[in-house]
């Protein structure tokens, strides 16, 4: 059992005693792996690597190698970023990747979803019962803010550690969920840990998971802890199920999975979460949701409460901290943690050992520190499993782009921008009539998709494959998004168009247009006949006629949204 | 919606409808209605369909069907203390079954009204203490973990799929979907013979047979069916022609089976559901997704014979019963939704005509538990579920009646229920009322052969 007093990161018995030596040493990247992450940085020219590496001062390492070509620097923004944009592909071949990643996760967040919200005038009384202001701030934020790798990681983060706005039972909704978000947006270039805790003390998360105001044991009415947050806090924002080995592989005894903790676990850990309550009982304003809950130690149970092996006794914030510790301790954190980020950035699938050589940075970035979401998120995009064209031939790498990044991606690559700011797009998660997503959304806090969803009875799930974005992928939902996108690529929504200037020059030309089109979408990875079918079709579509040239540009987004070869991204 | 009346003649159904005010439509109405029945009778002589009626979230059963007789109300009262609903209020819907129950007496959730007259007609049945199991389990054999058990009790997502599929999250087929794969080849529309109005689902895929997913407003045309976009035949034809061919990767070939699937089943559908619109459904209440699910069903069921259809297997849903906080004020308001769509489908059934063709049941991740955490309650496992339809064996309870409280044989925490009806008994009582025989019923529910062959058929349809 686990103690987390004695546990250091890399004392664990883990299978892969390799990733641990490695995860030592000063590089934080897996000597074998940075060898090949060289090679494949060198993109299609030269693989040879250019030099000793030199340590930056976060201990990363920077590659001196050939710089990347368009249409790799596309398809790495498509998995940092909320879509490619050019002056973006022009900026990652001209710096190279992990210069990118630096500038980026050395940039300050432009405004918190909080003050866009006030910024925006969403804090008056008529929305104290409503969710008005969400939405539009939500995909500004995605769409425009300059903090992209912040964007696609806080996404990634909320897609694991979820809220939806929908359940969240308080008033001023929005401004809960805002204050939720900002948790995970401010946090997502720090440490896992204080996502943990910044999640816990949230007002939203606290209503959400129903531990808000949770009470002590009552021996007389026979009630005792909530135990939701317990439970999903375990399953689904740190350990899961079933015990995990270093590369994310499930540990078995006899066959059979080993579980991660009982339901023992979850009725001691409950005990913990009890006597948290609102900062404040003024309801008139939100801002008592952007404040951490506070004890209330009369409601605060001081039993003995037992799980993972350590046992904590009324101790108040004291013994959440404990517990905390306990659970980010433990060694499942890590392969956990670093294989959600991986299916939520770069393929649904990670081998074993990319997962391995993720969760070696997650345990210890190489200067001790566990948890350090700067190394994990160059880890996941830096490795060779993510940077190599090897995956490009695959036919099983990759994942299916879930329909927001489907959205995000349109709008950053044809500047959509929003000139009342009123970026009015709206709930979009209609299964008939949108997207059947939408962010902040979530119908529960298993997300629209499960990360372990395969789908039944087909060549994915024969092959032993997940694809969690097929959980929301069903004979309603490809036609609404076909149909949705075209209304949206035509006329945009309300003001909020895109502007396709730059495109338009190279209409007259099916060849240019389509190649610019797949580069800006689909990283360049739309197939050869593919590419053709699609530029006979701009090609029916006279440059003469009435519009020409704009229907030239609006067919071949179109038909390219609707092809399965963007839709499954490598 | 209120209530409607229990004269469940055609004659009345006819006369209440007409009073509805269906925008304009009461003469041909009736001649539809009329065109509905015919279509009813011409079904296939042995059409049959079963209907899942998912609650996702855990439906907290103790409040469901509720413990009235007086020695087991107080029993239930003192263990849940403030999420006791009160004695008074569950008299009108006091259960008197044509089965002794040794002395217990259940009450439908006041809000169940609309379901009591079905039962009261005998043609629904609560089946008491249903939940996902391997083997019979004992509570020494729990405690004991002497015996195989689901897997990830207690965890939603899991549990949801155990009960759908015999297998946690991951699971590549329901038993839904497995009846799907030994009617198939019967059905003229073999793509329509597991129907989700819901969303996905594993319940419904089988090893062969694949869900058709269908919105409450019927299948959706791509850019309104037109056959030229920028006035280009050409763009028109490449877009289906991109979106159904398959690529080498295979989450690209999936996406495009599912638009393929889509795009060549939508002139089938939507010509049949074409002699089926809403206007003809008239009892389906508003404002209830449940309602409108149940009516798109009702529409397929209606339009089977067209379809070629004689056996289906749907499933719609609801969620929102993962009522950690709340109970009490929230389970009453998701259980009027159940039972004012399931009372309008079964009503509705009757006037087609098919209602003996047509059986529903519900089912749900779990129980919950007894006790309380002070305004709800937590994740459990047992819990208490209806079948309703024509053929149902109804005015009956089903199931043995477990302890109320803590420390019981039955409980298992908390007052959490040990199963004494596994999910896999209650869906071979299902499947052979639905036509699969002994022989195949393994194929459908691997488990089932942990069981008494003579447990498999419990009787209520």
């Amino acid at each position: 059992m686990l103690d987390s007093e004695t546990l250091a990161p890399a004392e664990t018995a883990r299978g892969d005693q390799g990733a641990e030596a490695v995860a030592r040493s000063p590089w934080p990247v897996a000597a074998p792996a940075l060898g090949l992450a060289l090679a494949a940085c060198g993109g299609g020219g030269g693989g040879s690597s250019g030099g000793s590496p030199p340590a930056t001062s976060s201990g990363a390492v920077t590659v001196v190698a050939a710089p990347p070509t368009p249409v790799q620097a596309s398809r790495f923004l498509g998995q940092g970023t909320m879509g490619a944009t050019s002056a973006d592909i022009t900026a990652v071949t001209t710096k190279g990747y992990a210069t990118w990643l630096d500038e980026q996760l050395a940039t300050a967040r432009a405004t918190s979803f909080w003050d866009s919200l006030v910024a925006t005038g969403f804090n008056v009384v008529a929305n104290r019962d409503n969710e008005a202001g969400w939405d539009p701030t939500v995909w500004r934020m995605l769409i425009t803010s300059p903090d992209q790798l912040r964007q696609r990681v806080g996404m990634a983060l909320l897609d694991m550690l979820v809220v939806g706005i929908g359940g969240i039972n308080l008033n001023w909704r929005q401004f809960a969920m805002a204050a939720y978000v900002d948790v995970l947006w401010d946090n997502a270039f720090g440490n896992y840990r204080q996502i943990l805790e910044g999640i816990t003390y949230n007002a939203a998360m606290g209503s959400y998971l129903t531990f808000l105001n949770n009470r002590k044991a009552n021996p007389t009415t026979g009630s005792v802890p909530d135990e939701n947050y317990a439970r999903e806090l375990m399953q689904l924002f740190s350990l899961g199920v079933h015990q995990l080995n270093a590369d994310g592989t499930v540990k078995t005894s006899g066959g059979a999975p080993l579980e991660t903790y009982t339901p023992a676990d979850v009725s001691g850990l409950a005990r913990v979460f009890t006597g948290l309550t609102l900062a404040s009982s003024d309801s008139s304003t939100p801002d008592r949701y952007r404040q951490r809950m506070v004890m209330n130690a009369a409601n605060h149970e001081t039993g003995a409460a037992t799980f993972l092996g350590t046992t904590v006794s009324g101790e108040g914030v004291a013994g959440i901290k404990s517990a905390l510790d306990a659970i980010f301790a433990h060694p499942n954190v890590p392969p956990f943690v670093s294989r959600s980020l991986i299916q939520r950035l770069v393929t649904s699938n990670p081998s074993p050992a990319y997962v391995g050589r993720v969760a070696a940075v997650f345990a210890d970035n190489g200067k001790g520190v566990r948890g350090d979401m700067p190394s994990v998120i160059r880890a996941i995009l830096l490795d060779t499993d993510a940077r190599s064209d090897a995956a490009l031939t695959s036919t099983t790498a990759g994942r299916l782009r879930d329909p927001i990044g489907r959205l995000t991606g349109w709008a950053r690559a044809f500047g959509v921008t929003s000139p009342s700011n009123a970026w009015t797009i709206g709930d979009t998660s209609s299964t008939t009539s949108r997207l059947g997503q939408s962010p902040g959304r979530s119908p529960s806090v298993f997300n629209f998709f499960r990360p372990g969803y395969s789908p039944p009875n087909t060549a994915i799930s024969a092959a032993s494959l997940v694809a969690p974005e097929f959980q929301i992928t069903n004979e309603q939902t490809v036609i609404a998004f076909v149909n949705y996108m075209y209304g949206l690529v035509l006329n945009g929504a309300g003001d909020t168009k895109a502007n396709y200037t730059a495109t338009l020059t190279k209409a007259a030309d099916s060849q240019a247009l389509v190649d610019e089109v797949n580069l800006l979408l689909a990283a360049g990875q739309l197939p050869a006949p593919t590419v053709a079918t699609i530029k006979a079709a701009v090609d029916s579509i006279a440059t003469t006629a009435t519009n020409g040239l704009q229907n030239r540009v609006n067919a071949a987004i179109i038909l390219t949204l609707a092809s399965p070869d963007y839709l499954t991204v490598k | 919606m209120s209530c409607f009346e229990h004269d469940q003649s055609r004659r009345a159904f006819l006369k209440r409808s007409s009073v509805l005010g269906l925008a304009g439509v009461a003469a041909p109405f009736a001649t539809t209605l009329g065109a509905i029945g015919e279509a009813a009778a011409a079904t296939a002589s042995d059409y049959k369909a079963l209907v899942c009626v998912f609650l996702y979230g855990g439906n907290d059963y103790a409040n469901t069907l509720v413990p009235y007789d007086s020695a087991s109300y107080a029993q239930y009262a003192a263990a849940r203390q403030n999420i006791a609903l009160g004695r008074a209020a569950l008299d009108a819907t006091a259960l008197t079954p044509a089965n002794a129950l040794g002395g217990r007496q259940y009450a439908l959730a006041p809000t169940l009204a609309p379901l009591l007259p079905i039962f009261n007609a005998g043609k629904l049945a609560p089946v008491l203490n249903v939940g996902t199991l391997v083997e019979p389990t004992t509570k020494a054999q729990y405690n004991a973990r002497s015996v195989k058990l689901p897997p990830k009790l207690f965890s939603h997502n899991d549990q949801q799929s155990y009960f759908q599929a015999s297998n946690p999250e991951g699971a590549t087929s329901g038993w839904g979907g497995r009846m799907g794969d030994l009617f198939q080849s019967g059905n003229g529309a073999a793509s329509l013979t597991c129907v989700n109005a819901s969303g996905n689902a594993v319940y419904l895929t089988g090893k062969s047979a694949l869900q058709y997913t269908v919105g409450t407003g019927g299948p959706i045309a791509l850019l309104s069916n037109s056959s030229t976009l920028f006035g280009s035949a050409t763009v028109a034809s490449s877009l289906r022609s991109l979106m159904t061919t398959q690529p080498a990767t295979l989450m690209g070939a999936e996406h495009a089976k599912i638009s393929k699937r889509a795009l060549d089943t939508y002139a089938q559908v939507t010509g049949a559901l074409a002699s089926a619109p809403n206007a003809n459904f008239p009892l389906f209440p508003t404002g209830n997704n449940l309602a409108d699910q149940l009516r798109m069903v009702a529409r397929m069921i209606s339009v089977s014979n067209e379809l070629g259809a004689k056996r289906q297997v749907f499933f719609v849903s609801i969620g929102g019963f993962d009522l950690h906080d709340n109970l009490v004020p929230q389970q009453p308001v998701l259980l009027q939704r159940v039972a004012d769509a399931l009372r309008a489908f079964y009503d509705t059934t009757v006037a087609m005509g098919v209602a003996d063709r047509v059986t529903t049941f519900t089912g749900s991740d779990f129980g919950r538990t007894l006790q309380s955490n002070d305004d709800g309650s937590d994740h459990g496992w047992g819990s208490m579920h209806f079948v309703m339809g024509g053929a149902v064996q109804g005015q009956r309870i089903y199931g043995t009646p477990p302890a109320i409280g803590n420390n019981t044989p039955d409980d298992v925490g908390q007052g959490r229920l040990l199963p004494t009806i596994s999910v896999d008994q209650y869906a071979a009582t299902l499947a052979s009322w639905f036509g699969v025989s002994p022989g195949n019923m393994a194929t459908v529910l691997p488990n089932i052969g942990n069981y008494n062959p003579s447990s498999w058929n419990l009787g209520f349809v």
